[in-house]
């Protein structure tokens, strides 16, 4: 594909010797022949003095590239820079160094400048119609010398923004204001221009330019410096180049090739040699170096294999890890490296540098090959620690990459029928607590549910709706979170003593829950209570004073608190609902505590009560298992004692105050002090 | 009788040398062609590249072929290029790149005894570059002039037709040829560019305005125009030169 018009132009300047040369030089090239015929036409005036055989004789051999439509490569970047600053010269419009006459740049001026264009005029008048601006310079792309053409521009009423107060417009315009505006339009015929000061008048590239009244500091560098040049007539094109920074800039070609969009890296060339098309992708510096990596690479690679069956690990290691600088992700390295990690036992990082090698190379045998039987191996030990949802991924994707890997198949079978089994166990386990945990509640359901039930409708009304809702749909995920936290569970006992602790508690809650629903049913109970709160007193008595060597020293001093707190904590969690509960099922790596610290620094709504509950957790286990029973029916008296701790300031005190009988809410009281001091003490 | 023998044998000599010159300037067309090939396979810029050439043709301007090995010289000249442009070249690439060039399609070099004296026998020939230079290896190149004077003649065009002519292509690839001889250490920067742009304008056809002064005597006020006749005629045979050296 030639470029016709260019062709032409070519031609039409250098004349018939040219075109005979072409004819002759490009014969072979078909595009030219579809050219050829046109170009015949055109020729017949030269316009150019002297004859340049060389020159011609050139153009004509290289004409398959000069004008080929691919020859042109640079693309021109139009964003107008609003100040280049520095980064190559600014010069004055080179018209201005020609001297080119007057009537030659009004021509060139009008013909050249078009709709969009930027111009900068001083007003010169201010009509009732418009305004009238003798032009100044060019800005924007356009660089040209026209000052002292004095060209006359309108800008006419409408293209004059409002200024926002309802004044005319035009008054904010004097006589001799620089401004700037966009040509809105040009009719070249007769010479006339008209300005708008509206941004929409501008070309694209340039509409981020403000319009309007400007200062001085606002002219194009091109004008200042044009400027300057009027003044000093010693400033020539040269000198003023040189002494420009932006000569200097270190930058300035990479910069401007830029700006014409030409890269710096291949810039065109008419040898025939050096043109793109000859040069291979894998003569290039990177291609080979890469292909160098590699190769160095295995060298090493082999070395450490030749270490690693001698028994040299270590020093198998370092080779490993120097072909892996020289090239990193090299496959062979990284399925050595695997192998040897393996084989020392590190599995995870075995399985790490097999899977990064397969990434680079999926159809590596060897990378696929041990890395099924170290996943079968890292399933079996996690097996071992009961990991089995981990196991059974990690099988999987053992039989995925091999089907043929009877080991992983049949590894990946045993652990499904052993995650059912344990999953059927655990169910059934469930069950069986439900039951217990039933039969245990029902004999005391009652009589809690008495001695409870006024504090719950206080509690209620205090706490928002959406708690008791929360804890209503979290005792139900609390039973899903059973079922999954028990395969992911550490020590299936553990699991089993909390499972039981939660699903207690889970009971617990799930009925004081439904206390709300049948509080009206139980309202006639409490004038029946008080008998049943005197043997209540005795046995908290009795607990109390025996309370410290039946539960041991350790636990006893906590103890006391902790039967208030595992009270009160249940009564949390319906606030906070089972969430704590499940979430710390949940973690299979969690331990007490650190869920509890977690849970405390989060529910930080009584403080107090969540770092009992902290202690309360840990050893509530053990208190569960011995202290049920006590917890039961003591349950009651105690309730009263928690309530008084944290409802300090609920009136609900007040009406407790009347259903206790006041000896009793004695004894509750000082008990409340005492251990309001031990807590204060740790 | 003697004086006819000792003319023809002056003749003869003549011939003679500059029979041998015109060897010497095939060979060095082969080894910059070599240095700008080699440049571009290494992502080398337009102006290291140009250093890199007149680093080789300034070293051979004061010392002989018959002495330096051409192609060691010029890869040097290329290390050194990119150490004073500050476009960092790895020995390893210049090696594996021209090792390649000599032995198309070969595997890439062994880390063996082979690679570290050619890498030895670049670092060397770099000091003697540079004492041969006298370790003035810092030169003012045209690119940044054409550059800007093809800003200059743009703001003389109508848009369109500067859009539609490759002038810049045009002269930057003339320029970038330039580097095959020693044009480029015989004439200024700002004549050889000015030359290089006055070509492109030339081949298009390009009419520029007229005033008191013609474009290129404002843009260099001591050239005249034989002179850039004469520049022009020397760009124009490295063209030819080319069918005759590969």
């Amino acid at each position: 594909m030639m470029e016709r018009d260019l062709l032409r132009q070519s031609v039409s300047y250098h004349g018939d010797s040219l075109l005979s040369l072409l004819k002759c030089e490009q014969s072979e090239n078909p595009d030219f022949k579809n050219v050829a015929a046109d170009l015949s036409k055109t020729t017949s005036q030269r316009d150019k003095e002297e004859v340049s055989p060389v020159l011609e004789q050139f153009i004509a051999r290289k004409a398959d590239l000069l004008f080929a439509a691919s020859w042109k490569t640079s693309t021109p970047a139009d964003e107008w820079q609003e100040d280049p600053g520095e980064a190559y010269a600014v010069m004055p419009p080179l018209e201005q160094f020609m001297e080119v006459c007057f009537e030659e740049r009004r021509e060139l001026f009008y013909r050249d400048v078009e709709r969009g264009d930027m111009l900068i005029g001083r007003i010169n008048s201010v009509r009732d119609f418009g305004l009238f601006v003798t032009l100044l310079c060019t800005a924007g792309g356009l660089e040209r010398d026209i000052e002292d053409l004095e060209i006359k521009a309108l800008c006419p009423l409408r293209e004059v923004p409002s200024t926002g107060n309802h004044d005319d417009p035009l008054s904010y315009y004097q006589i001799g204001d620089l401004i700037r505006a966009g040509l809105k339009d040009i009719d070249r015929y007769h010479e006339k221009l008209t300005l708008s000061l509206y941004p929409s008048s501008l070309a694209p590239h340039l509409d981020k330019v403000k319009l309007g009244v400007i200062s001085k500091e606002d002219l194009p560098l091109h004008y200042i410096r044009g400027e300057k040049v009027v003044a000093d007539s010693s400033q020539t094109y040269e000198k003023l180049l040189e002494s420009s920074l932006g000569l200097s800039n270190p930058l300035n070609v990479h910069f401007l090739l830029g700006k014409l969009g030409i890269s710096d890296t291949q810039t065109p060339s008419l040898m025939r040699g050096l043109q793109s098309k000859r040069f291979k992708e894998d003569d290039f510096a990177t291609a080979i170096r890469k292909k160098q990596s590699v190769s160095w690479a295995l060298k090493c690679v082999k070395a450490g294999v030749d270490h690693f069956k001698s028994g040299r690990h270590v020093d198998a290691m370092n080779e490993y890890n120097k072909a892996l600088e020289i090239d990193t992700n090299n496959v062979e390295a990284l399925v050595a490296r695997g192998a040897l990690y393996a084989t020392k036992g590190s599995l995870i990082k075995a399985i790490d540098d097999f899977e990064l090698a397969l990434e680079n190379c999926p159809t590596h045998r060897n990378a696929k090959k041990y890395l099924c039987q170290t996943l079968v191996e890292r399933g079996g030990q996690l097996e071992e620690e009961e990991k089995l949802v981990t196991a059974e991924g990690l099988y999987k994707r053992a039989t995925v990459l091999d089907d043929t890997f009877q080991e992983a198949s049949e590894a990946l079978a045993k652990l499904q029928l052993r995650i059912q089994k344990s999953l059927k166990l655990k169910e059934l386990e469930a069950a069986k607590e439900q039951e217990k945990a039933k039969t245990v509640e029902t004999s005391a359901e009652k009589l809690r549910k008495i001695l409870k039930e006024e504090r719950r409708m206080k509690k209620k009304r205090k706490r928002s709706t959406s708690s008791s809702t929360s804890s209503d749909t979290s005792s139900t995920t609390s039973e899903d979170s059973h079922a999954s936290s028990r395969k992911k569970s550490k020590k299936r006992k553990h699991k089993r003593r909390r499972s039981s602790h939660s699903s207690k508690k889970h009971k617990r809650r799930v009925s004081s829950c439904s206390d709300k629903t049948v509080e009206d049913d139980w309202f006639p109970a409490p004038a029946n209570t008080s008998a049943s709160y005197i043997n209540q007193k005795q046995s908290i008595s009795k607990l109390i004073s025996e309370g410290e060597p039946s539960w041991g020293k350790s636990r006893n001093e906590d103890g006391r608190g902790r039967l208030d707190d595992a009270m009160d904590r249940s009564l949390e969690n319906v606030k906070y609902g089972a969430q704590p509960e499940a979430s710390r099922l949940g973690r299979p790596e969690a331990n007490g505590q650190a869920t509890d610290q977690h849970r405390s620094l989060r529910d930080s709504s009584s403080s107090t009560q969540s770092e009992y509950s902290l202690k309360s957790d840990r050893h509530s286990k053990e208190f569960s298992l011995l202290g049920r029973k006590r917890c039961e029916s003591e349950r009651g008296g105690n309730d009263k004692t928690g309530r008084d701790q944290e409802d300090q300031g609920k009136s609900s005190g007040a009406t407790l105050k009347k259903d206790v009988p006041s000896g009793l809410f004695n004894i509750f009281s000082q008990i409340a002090e005492f251990e309001k001091e031990k807590k204060l003490k740790k | 009788m003697s004086t006819q023998a000792s003319a023809s044998g002056s003749v003869n000599e003549a011939r003679g040398r500059s029979a041998q010159d015109v060897e010497n300037s095939k060979t060095h067309f082969r080894v910059c062609r070599f240095i700008i090939e080699t440049g571009v396979k290494l992502g080398m810029r337009s102006v290291p590249m140009a250093t890199a050439c007149v680093l080789y043709h300034r070293f051979f301007q004061s010392a002989s072929l018959r002495v330096y090995e051409p192609y060691l010289v010029a890869m040097s000249a290329i290390y050194l290029a990119g150490k004073v442009e500050e476009q960092h070249l790895r020995t390893r690439d210049i090696i594996n790149v021209c090792h390649r060039y000599f032995h198309p399609e070969s595997e890439p070099m062994e880390l063996d005894w082979k690679f570290w004296e050619l890498r030895d026998s670049v670092v060397q020939c770099e000091l003697l570059i540079l004492r041969q230079l006298n370790f003035q290896v810092s030169f003012e190149h045209p690119h940044k002039y054409v550059l800007q004077y093809l800003l200059s003649v743009k703001s003389l065009l109508n848009r369109h037709a500067w859009s539609r002519t490759p002038i810049a292509e045009t002269a930057l690839a003339v320029l970038k040829d330039s580097y095959h001889g020693s044009v480029c250490v015989r004439y200024k920067p700002q004549h050889l560019a000015l030359t290089s742009l006055y070509l492109a304008l030339q081949t298009y056809g390009v009419q520029l305005p007229r005033g008191e002064l013609e474009w290129w005597q404002v843009v260099c006020a001591d050239i005249t125009k034989a002179q850039i006749e004469t520049i022009m005629s020397e760009l124009l045979q490295l063209y030819d030169m080319e069918a005759k050296c590969t």
